[in-house]
């Protein structure tokens, strides 16, 4: 057990990087706009000493680029806190499609990056207790294999539903997709945080779905 | 004479702004919000100076410079990326990129390396043109 749990850290660990890094650049592209954006401001400033006229209009557009970029970087240091604060979280009973959303968030630029849309289907509130963090590192270990599975124009949708006394996570994948190498792939490396939620991969008998069965409670 | 740049990055608000700073330097800029689109412009148009992003979807920046590199292997270009690691930047070099800067970049540095990477090309166009004078010379018979 304590050789599984250490593992898992090294899984979390390895998950926190990514996604760390992964939202680090996206600060910075948003840091590199608001720099540019000033530095566009002090040329029309030099310019205008020279005798070129500056509209209003011109400054108003250029602040709200500024402003724009500020939400931005909000938003993602928003969900980089709650990622950081999920890490030390004990189990807790959370709504399911709510940390889909949330991993959804977490792995779009990267999904992005390999060309892949990444969506969250509506669903009703389904509830389960587990650690956040440890479902969120499970879920991307899904993604990141399907990721590879299905190339770059693929969608990928994420779609939580009850299962009689168990909970439901469907990764539904655009036809094509290799999704029993993908869910080959998830267990083997993900099989400490499957043992820790006591969760089951699975393959939908119509190809294309990867499903992640969850208990709404674990046992012992 | 003014530079001729290729600006290419995926956010469309960095190329509208950096394009217009640019071309207050009397830059002569094009843009292009994807490797595949600025491999189709250095198909068709030269460019003194290409500022190529590290990190874009579907072809990251290292791809697009092989690519780029295999279409013209005397372009000059110069990475622009949000983490410069020390490996990224050695494998970028030995890619055959002029430069490589870190976002947010100061548009002064980056001025001055595309002026360097201008007369870079033109010491590589005037080379080229001495030995195809040079080659035509030794096939004559005067």
């Amino acid at each position: 057990m304590s050789t599984e749990r250490g593992t898992t850290s090294e899984l979390g660990i390895d998950f926190f990087g990514r996604m760390t890094a992964s939202i680090s650049h996206e600060i910075k592209n948003t840091l590199a706009i608001v720099n540019e954006n000033a530095g566009l401001l002090g040329d029309l400033a030099l310019l205008m000493d020279k005798g070129r006229p500056l509209s209003s209009e011109r400054l108003t557009t250029l602040a709200g680029n500024i402003r724009r970029q500020v939400q931005r970087a909000d938003d993602i240091i928003r969900r980089l806190n709650r990622f950081a604060h999920s890490a030390h979280e004990p189990a807790a009973s959370v709504d399911l499609g709510e940390v889909l959303t949330f991993t959804a968030a977490l792995a779009e630029r990267l999904a992005t990056m390999k060309g892949i849309g990444l969506t969250v289907a509506a669903g009703e509130p389904v509830t389960v207790e587990v650690r956040p963090f440890v479902l969120e590192n499970l879920l991307w270990l899904c993604l990141e294999q399907l990721f590879a599975a299905a190339g770059s124009g693929a969608t990928v949708t994420l779609a939580a539903e009850a299962e009689g006394g168990a909970a439901l996570v469907r990764l539904r994948c655009s036809a094509g997709t290799e999704v029993a190498a993908a869910a080959a792939g998830v267990e083997g490396a993900g099989q400490p945080l499957l043992a820790e939620l006591q969760a089951r991969l699975g393959v939908a008998p119509a190809g294309g779905e990867l499903l992640l069965h969850l208990p709404v409670r674990r046992t012992g | 004479m003014s530079e001729k740049v290729l600006l290419i990055d995926d956010e469309k608000d960095f190329l509208e702004v950096m394009s217009e700073r640019m071309q207050t330097r009397d830059i002569d800029v094009t843009t292009a919000s994807s490797a595949r689109e600025a491999l189709a412009l250095v198909e068709k148009e030269s460019y003194d100076a290409i500022i190529l992003d590290l990190q874009m979807p579907e072809m990251d920046g290292l791809q697009a410079l092989e690519r780029l590199k295999a279409i013209n292997p005397d372009l000059q270009v110069i990475l622009l990326t949000g983490h410069a690691t020390v490996e990224k930047g050695v494998q970028a070099m030995k890619l055959g990129a002029t430069d490589v800067l870190e976002k947010p970049a100061d548009i002064q540095t980056l001025t001055e390396k595309i002026h360097k990477a201008h007369a870079r090309k033109i010491i590589l166009v005037e080379k080229e043109n001495e030995e195809k004078i040079r080659a035509i010379l030794g096939s004559k018979a005067w």
